[in-house]
């Protein structure tokens, strides 16, 4: 209680020195790296395999198969209209609970989170990649149509850069999103960067594990924005 | 016998007669430019001819093809081989803004695989000279000027070697002092004999380089001729009241 009293009233004393020096940084940073390299693979897979997956969703929607159409329809919107935490808690704690078949779906908790994020994210970017398909002029497939490209060939060399392009800015911004929703893993219990800035926290009784995290995702966001930036630049086509 | 051959051409959106029994020809070499007050079916009709717009009724015969007679369409495998025989030339261009000059140009004969990469190549670079953009081969469509974007959007209709050029109001969404750059090339191609369709606001362009002038009005063609008679001398009180309108 004292040293709470402490830490509100004067927020210089609470930093206490120990905790600012090289020797604690040094013995903490090593698991929060390794938290951090949770974080890191499990951002990767999940824009790797929601990307790809939130753009065959986009083309589903379009499909003029209309049962699949409405089926992926009603997928994005239970996928976006649900918390992630309760899709991650579904799927870690509420699958194995199914009877009969209950016991076949207990998974590995990082696989289970992976999954998670990775269908959930892949409503969201179907969302934007529907978007960028919206703002396509019409005069594009017509001027396609005009010069004997076939559908197949109009989508794939006209409409689908254009789309890319055109959903670039979402797609950094959703990225970004998605670091910083990693932190989601600590309700499954998979130890990640937030996991072991917490722990010593707790331990030792120092904010300062706090702020390490904080700049390791401004770093991984850093990089990640360039990155589009980047790509963005890259793709101007002027 | 004609390259074009349109009869009793009909299209309606819901209760709006858009075409109306559209008849006419279109003979090699000829220049016809289209003209007539906004939401007259202009648009519509030449639309039609390269299947982009689905008729109602009538028929359309390219070369010896029909494209649709008495209102049934071809096999859908065969529309595409008769309206390639035709280019069409947009008002707002339609270039593909993702590619180069020189890439809008190759993307669609690439695709087709009609002609090796060589002599695709060959032509692209003989038609940027042509319409005097050379320097610009590799430039985004962003980076040019309407008028060249519409040049370029001429190259690449006739990079597939058409035997009809269609235009939908090529210039009316260029700026007045960009119009002339684009009427000299359609001139340039008049010159060498190519088939043209027009639809244009340009009286002065329909009168030197068109030799036939067709008149629409309210989905209807009102008039037709030479444009030595249609333009100077009207003989239907429509057409007298649209050109004191447009020449004032």
């Amino acid at each position: 209680m004292k040293q709470n009293r402490i830490s509100f009233g004067n927020p210089v004393l609470f930093v206490e020195e120990q905790f600012m020096s090289a020797d604690y940084f040094k013995t903490i940073i090593v698991p929060m790296l390794q938290g951090a390299e949770t974080t890191i693979l499990l951002f990767l897979i999940a824009i790797a395999v929601s990307i790809p997956l939130g753009f065959l969703l986009t083309l589903a929607v379009r499909s003029k198969f209309k049962p699949l159409s409405l089926l992926c329809q009603g997928y994005i919107h239970l996928m976006r209209g649900t918390p992630l935490l309760l899709q991650l808690l579904f799927i870690c704690f509420g699958l194995p609970l199914i009877p009969g078949i209950g016991q076949y779906l207990v998974l590995d908790r990082f696989v289970a989170a992976a999954l998670g994020f990775t269908l959930n994210y892949a409503a969201y970017f179907a969302e934007i990649f529907r978007g960028g398909l919206l703002a396509i002029d019409k005069g594009q497939y017509e001027a396609s149509k005009v010069l004997g490209l076939s559908r197949w060939q109009t989508t794939r060399k006209i409409i689908l850069p254009q789309m890319f392009r055109i959903a670039l800015p979402a797609v950094a911004n959703e990225s970004v999103t998605l670091v910083k929703d990693t932190a989601l893993l600590y309700a499954v219990a998979v130890p990640e960067l937030l996991h072991f800035a917490e722990t010593a926290v707790n331990r030792d009784f120092t904010i300062m594990p706090f702020f390490y995290a904080g700049v390791i995702y401004l770093i991984i966001t850093f990089v990640l924005s360039m990155f589009f930036r980047w790509l963005e630049r890259r793709f101007k086509f002027e | 016998m004609a390259i074009i051959e349109v009869s009793n051409l009909k299209k309606s959106y819901g209760n709006l007669d858009v075409l109306k029994q559209i008849t006419f020809e279109v003979n090699k070499k000829d220049v016809v430019a289209v003209i007539g007050p906004s939401g007259s079916g202009k648009s519509t009709m030449l639309r039609s001819l390269v299947h982009l717009e689905e008729i109602d009724g009538g028929s359309i015969r390219v070369a010896d093809d029909y494209l649709v007679k008495d209102g049934v369409y071809s096999k859908p495998q065969d529309l595409k081989k008769i309206t390639s025989r035709m280019g069409m030339v947009f008002q707002h261009f339609n270039l593909f803004p993702h590619l180069t000059v020189t890439e809008n140009l190759e993307v669609a004969p690439r695709m087709l695989k009609r002609e090796s990469p060589v002599a695709i190549r060959h032509r692209s670079t003989e038609l940027l000279k042509k319409i005097g953009l050379t320097n610009r081969a590799d430039a985004y469509p962003a980076n040019l000027s309407g008028g060249q974007k519409q040049r370029v959007a001429i190259a690449r209709a006739l990079m597939l070697n058409p035997e009809i050029l269609l235009f939908d109001e090529p210039t009316s969404a260029l700026d007045p002092e960009l119009t002339g750059e684009v009427l000299k090339v359609m001139k340039d191609l008049a010159e060498e004999h190519m088939t043209m369709v027009i639809v244009t606001h340009e009286m002065g362009f329909a009168k030197d380089v068109a030799n036939r002038v067709l008149f629409m009005d309210n989905g209807q063609i009102i008039e037709s001729g030479h444009p030595d008679d249609l333009l100077t001398n009207p003989q239907h009180d429509r057409t007298r009241a649209f050109l004191n309108r447009s020449f004032n």
